[in-house]
Parts: C-alpha cells; sequence; structure tokens
C-alpha cells in the first residue's frame, strides 16, 4: 500500500486555476466521499484552502489511482483535464510525507508560518475520519504530521510577529491593553489599512468603533462595513477623548490632531494609555504627540520597519524548521520501516514455533511419562528458548537503516528459514486436504 | 536548614532564566515545579523552627529575612498560577535567592526577649513581611513594566517586548500587589503602635520600648515607606498615576521597604534591635 497526493497550490498553479480546482466553497465531505468511491482508493482526504486544492490518498496501485483522480478532477469541476494538467503535482511515499509535514509546518504556505494552516490540515483530516475515508496510514502520517506542525510552532519563532501592518497594529494593540474587550476605537478617514486593521480589531472584541471622515458618507460605508457608528467630522475631537485606540488615514496635507488638541482633551481622560496608529502619508498626528506620557504613537514607517524585522526574523526560522520537518521525514520513515518488518518477523515466530510444537509431539511419547508439573516446566522451557532465540533479530529487523536493507534482509531470512516456501506450500496443500 | 531551599531556588532561577530566553513551556514548567518544591521544603523548614521556638521565626534578623523570603516565593507562586504567567519569574527569583543566602550562611537563633512574648507582637511583624513581599512583587513588576513600556515607546520592539506580558496586565498586578502591601504595612504600623503603648506601661524599664518614636531611624523609614506607598495608591485613585508613574512608585518604595529591612536591620543599632 503507497500513500501518494495530487493537487495544485499556488507554487503551480495561478489563482484562476486554483479557484476552478477549489473544494473548500463546496462540502469537502462530499468530495471526500465522492473520491473514496473512486476504484483503487483505499483511503483519502482533500485538502483545500485559498492557496491549494490537495488530494491525499493511500492504494496499492497509485499510479492508476492517479490516474482515476484525474478524471474524478475533470468530472467533479466539470474541466478538461487538459486544462489543469500541466499544474498537478503528484508526490508519492516519502516524498509525499515530506510535502504534508511542509504543508502543516507552514513552511510551503503562500505567507511562511501563517498559523491557520495547521488547523485547516486537522479539519481535512477531521472530515475524512468521519467519513471512514481516512485508513490506518493516512490517519498515522495525518496525526504524526500535526505533531510536526506543533512541534515547528513551539520550537521554532516561524509563525512570530505579524507581517503586515493591519496585523501589526492589532499586536501591538494587544500587547498595551491586554485584552482588547471593551476598549473604543476611533477611525479617522476611510481607507484599505484603515478597515483591514478594524476588522482585525473587531474581531479582538473591542466595543465601539467610532468612524469619522471629512465625507461622511465614506464614514457611513466603513461603517456599515465593519460594524461601528459614524460620526460627522466635527466630532472628532470629542471622539478622541473617548478613544483608546485611534487609527488615522486622511488626505489632510496638515497634521489634524496636535498636541495642543489631544492635552485639551486628555485634561478629561486625565492619563489613560492612549495608542494612536496614524498609516496616513503625509502624517495626519503631529509627532510632538507621542511625546505626552501614556501616549503610544507609530506611524505608517514604524508598522512598517516591525513587518520587515518580523519577516527577515521569520525567513531565518525556515533553516530551523525545514530541519525538524526532515528529522520526522526520517523517523517517520523508520516507524513505517519497523512496521514493515512485521510480518517477516511474524513469520519467522510462527516457523520457530511450529518448530518447536512439532518436536515436542514427536517426543511425546517420552515425555508422557513425566509428571504434569514437569511436562508443563518443559514447555516453557522450550517456549523461552525460542522467544530467546528470537529477541535480537527482531530487533535487527526493525532498526533496518532503509528499504533495500530491509528488502534484502527480509528476502535473506525468507530464504534461509523457507518462509516463503512455507507459505505456498502450505496455500497449495489447503486445497488438497479439502 | 535553609541550604536545601536556597539550591532549590537557585535550580528554579536557573530554569526560569532559559524558560525566559528561550520560551520553551516544558523548562517552564520545570521551573515551577522547582520553585514549589523549593517553597514546599521551606515551609518545613520553617515549620521545623516555629516547633522549635513556639512561634514563628522572626525575631533574629537571619529568620526574618528566611520568613521573608517564603512569604514572597508563596505569593509568587500565587500569583504566577492565577495568570498563568511564567516570564516573571526571572525577575523575581534573583531577589529569593539573594535574601536566603543570608539565613544559608548565618543560621542565627532565636532569641526570644520576654518583651515580645504578646499577639501584638507577632501580628506586627508578620503583617509588615507580608507587606514586604507583596511591594517586592509590585517592584519587579513596575521594573518590567518600565523595561516593555521603554520598547513601545521607542519603538524598538526587541528581547522584553516578545517575552513580558502586556503593559495592562502588569499595570494590574503592580495595582493589586500595591494595594495588598499597603493594607498590611498599615495594619502592621498600627499594630506596632499600640502594641509600644501597651508594652511601654507594662515595661516602664525596657530600653528598646522608651525609644521607639520618628526619631529612630527604622521607624523613620518604615513612616517613610508608608507615605509612599500611600501616595502611590492616593495617585492612581484620584490623580491618574496609571502605567509608568505606578511602576516608577512601586519601585522607588521597594527601595525604601528593602533599605529597611536590610542594611538597617543588620548595620544600625535602633530600638528595633532586640538581640
Amino acid at each position: 500500500m503507497d500513500f501518494f497526493l495530487l493537487g495544485v497550490s499556488h507554487r503551480t498553479a495561478p489563482i484562476d486555476l486554483r479557484e476552478r480546482l477549489d473544494f473548500s466553497s463546496r462540502d469537502v465531505g462530499a468530495a471526500v466521499e465522492a473520491v473514496s468511491a473512486r476504484p483503487l482508493m483505499a483511503e483519502s482526504v482533500v485538502l483545500s484552502t485559498c492557496n491549494r486544492s490537495e488530494i491525499y490518498g493511500a492504494s496499492d496501485d497509485p499510479t492508476r489511482a492517479r490516474e482515476e483522480l484525474v478524471a474524478f478532477l475533470s468530472d467533479y469541476h466539470h474541466l478538461p483535464a487538459g486544462a489543469f494538467l500541466p499544474h498537478l503535482f503528484a508526490l508519492e511515499n516519502s516524498a509525499a510525507v515530506t510535502h504534508l509535514f511542509r504543508v502543516a509546518a507552514g513552511l510551503d504556505s503562500l505567507v511562511v508560518g501563517e498559523p491557520q494552516i495547521l488547523g485547516q490540515v486537522k479539519d481535512a483530516f477531521q472530515a475524512a475520519a468521519e467519513r471512514r475515508c481516512a485508513g490506518p496510514i493516512l490517519s498515522k502520517v495525518f496525526r504524526w504530521s500535526f505533531a510536526v506542525g506543533k512541534r515547528v510552532r513551539t520550537e521554532t519563532a516561524l509563525g512570530e510577529g505579524a507581517v503586515s501592518v493591519s496585523f501589526a497594529a492589532v499586536a501591538l494593540a494587544r500587547k498595551i491593553f491586554g485584552r482588547l474587550q471593551g476598549r473604543h476605537v476611533l477611525v479617522v478617514g476611510a481607507g484599505e489599512i484603515s478597515s483591514l486593521t478594524a476588522q482585525h480589531l473587531r474581531s479582538h472584541g473591542v466595543g465601539e468603533i467610532v468612524i469619522t471622515s471629512r465625507t461622511l458618507a465614506h464614514a457611513e460605508a466603513l461603517a456599515a462595513e465593519v460594524g461601528g457608528r459614524a460620526v460627522p467630522w466635527d466630532g472628532m475631537i470629542a471622539a478622541l477623548g473617548a478613544s483608546d485606540i485611534v487609527i488615522t488615514a486622511t488626505g489632510s496635507q496638515r497634521p489634524i490632531i496636535t498636541r495642543a488638541q489631544l492635552e485639551t482633551v486628555k485634561g478629561r481622560r486625565r492619563s489613560d494609555t492612549l495608542f494612536i496608529i496614524d498609516i496616513a502619508v503625509p502624517r495626519d498626528v503631529d509627532p510632538a504627540v507621542g511625546d505626552i506620557e501614556q501616549v503610544f504613537l507609530y506611524n505608517i514607517d514604524d508598522l512598517q520597519s516591525i513587518v520587515q524585522e518580523n519577516l527577515s526574523r521569520r525567513a531565518g526560522e525556515i533553516e530551523r524548521a525545514e530541519s525538524i520537518v526532515s528529522e520526522e521525514v526520517t523517523k517517520f520513515a523508520s516507524w513505517q520501516r519497523s512496521r514493515g518488518a512485521v510480518p517477516t518477523v511474524i513469520a519467522l515466530r510462527q516457523r520457530f514455533d511450529a518448530i518447536r510444537r512439532a518436536e515436542l509431539l514427536r517426543l511425546e511419547g517420552k515425555l508422557g511419562a513425566l509428571p504434569p508439573e514437569a511436562r508443563a516446566r518443559v514447555d516453557e522451557v522450550t517456549r523461552l528458548i525460542v522467544e530467546k532465540l528470537l529477541v535480537e533479530p527482531t530487533e535487527q529487523l526493525k532498526a533496518l537503516p532503509d528499504e533495500e536493507t530491509q528488502a534484502a534482509y527480509t528476502e535473506a531470512i525468507n530464504r534461509l528459514f523457507r518462509l516463503r516456501e512455507e507459505e505456498d506450500e502450505s496455500s497449495t496443500r489447503e486445497p488438497r486436504g479439502q | 536548614m535553609n541550604t536545601l531551599p536556597l539550591l532549590l531556588y537557585a535550580a528554579a532561577g536557573v530554569a526560569y532564566a532559559i524558560h525566559f530566553a528561550r520560551r520553551d513551556p516544558s523548562i517552564g514548567r520545570t521551573a515551577t515545579t522547582l520553585l514549589l518544591f523549593g517553597a514546599l521544603v521551606h515551609t518545613f523548614v520553617i515549620g521545623m523552627q516555629t516547633m522549635e521556638v513556639r512561634h514563628v521565626p522572626f525575631t533574629n534578623p537571619s529568620r526574618a529575612v528566611s520568613t521573608f523570603v517564603w512569604l514572597l516565593a508563596l505569593s509568587y507562586l500565587y500569583l504566577e498560577l492565577t495568570t498563568d504567567e511564567r516570564s516573571m519569574g526571572v525577575f523575581i527569583l534573583p531577589v529569593v535567592i539573594g535574601l536566603q543566602v543570608i539565613p544559608a550562611i548565618y543560621p542565627g537563633m532565636e532569641y526570644a526577649d520576654p518583651v515580645l512574648d504578646s499577639a501584638w507582637f507577632w501580628v506586627h511583624v508578620s503583617s509588615l513581611l507580608f507587606a514586604y513581599a507583596s511591594f517586592a512583587l509590585a517592584g519587579v513588576l513596575g521594573v518590567t513594566y518600565m523595561l516593555q513600556f521603554k520598547e513601545i515607546k521607542k519603538k524598538h520592539l526587541g528581547y522584553f517586548y516578545t517575552r513580558l506580558p502586556s503593559l495592562q496586565i502588569l499595570d494590574v498586578m503592580n495595582s493589586r500587589a500595591v494595594a495588598v502591601g499597603w493594607l498590611f504595612l498599615t495594619i502592621g504600623v498600627i499594630v506596632g503602635a499600640v502594641w509600644t503603648a501597651q508594652a511601654r506601661a507594662a515595661a516602664p524599664d525596657d530600653p528598646n520600648l522608651q525609644a521607639m518614636s520618628l526619631n529612630d531611624p527604622k521607624i523613620f523609614m518604615a513612616m517613610l515607606t508608608w507615605v509612599v506607598y500611600s501616595f502611590a495608591v492616593f495617585a492612581r485613585r484620584t490623580m491618574g498615576w496609571t502605567g509608568r508613574r505606578a511602576a516608577w512608585l512601586s519601585t522607588v518604595g521597594f527601595a525604601f521597604a528593602m533599605l529597611n529591612f536590610l542594611p538597617i536591620k543588620y548595620f544600625v543599632n535602633t530600638s528595633h534591635t532586640f538581640y
């Protein structure tokens, strides 16, 4: 049984093709069931995110199973195979394991180290497991991949630090205020980054979001988008007094918030902490505002330099994450080999035990005269001898370094102890016995 | 007897430092476990000494320091277990280890002046020791607040930014520690004054009791400490002195408290010298 995968990702296919091969917009559960229903697919998991659509499978004949899957993709998405074949990638066994581990670790993501992917891999497996589409092979390799993802997250800083301006602003807000529940936000000037930042803040549970703009209609549009309240432009200073977090993004040529203005409203606010994110160019907030006690003022350059630093720190962690992945792939392979040795070990054990029983049976005449305790002791001793003889070979077989060596050893053992022939003989003998 | 807790505290200190640098949760749990063991063994040591002299050991300075360290370790453990925040350990443990060296080197003999044989006295001393332990926590929280504040304000998000809890949490914890400490300091000072008045009447010939007044360096420093913390509590409530100012005040207050607790105890002869 081989483990393999087939799919497209942001590395191999453009966005429009990925959209057409996407499973996540429809029911992934139904998709994985449809895949499993195909011939030759013993096990399957469908992983579909905005950056990838991948089908993981286990099959006795992976080459033909892959052909089946191409036909399936074509049917399911109503797309001629020629449209996606050049963008499709296929991997098998250890290469497929490496790929899955890298995906779970966030190493294959568009933004390296992004945190969502591990959850998406887990969900994909869950959907397959619930429908009994994932069997022992996929269960083992997927569960292993969760552990790899977790290890990379805890042992490296791959996912650390915000890598976009809006996330960097939210991360700072959380470092200043802790939980953001109940914090008041003021957005001055509607724009893309201010909208994104307000949305991130909303998802962290901030209290009221007040939006103001020189054009009230813009403020109202953004308010509807992020679930805030629009106020007219002249209400800005009053709203400032009630806010903990302020985002400014107007096209104004001159500062709209000065130190003097803020100090007047701060008279009412006493020394409450205020975090101002000024993403406008030219700046909306007088830099002197940042000198006020308990006021933290960040402009777009400050935030962008944080993002740059985080990106370069993440890049520095990639190597460590990759080495964790390859270490785990090696561990997984040796686990698999130890599993591969199991049939040989069992056959060997059965062979030895059969000899033992045969010998005991042959000596039955002599042994029959012994008292029952002594008879039991003889049985015990012979069994122990067989066990002891098998301990070392069993361990050595499970610890073989690679698949070729394992095949060679298996072959040698089969011949030395005539294991294969015995199987064959027994299988041919049986019908005759009937 | 105080060496074993010291060794366990030192091991915990090393583990907290490694945890802080590498941010490895399993090392963090090891650190907590070691500290927990240290505090348990320390509890046993103090329990033994209490049985031996029939009161909590703190008339001898070394033993008082040991009791203080024990209270500090317990308070910190309480803080850690209730907030699930381990990064403060690396700042607290140096105080714990540094002070525990004193009783480990000079075990000291507990000497019980009959004048001290009063319930008021024990309330006085234990309140003050607990107040100092709270101030030690608040002081360390204040230092970490200022480190973190500086990095965010100057926009150099560096070593501490990625390791310390948010400013808000540090401020809230600091505020609680100061409030609890101030409460016990106040109780300790009032009980001390009441007890002095009673004891004076009972023992008119005791030179120590007669010399107890604000002119005594230890009493003077204690009052100064009380003034600093009263201001900290008052300024937070009415003047909006939260955040960095509160952090700074609690650090200064702790410096006063420690000055009173250690050098004055050891090097200055005051009316509180009962040995």
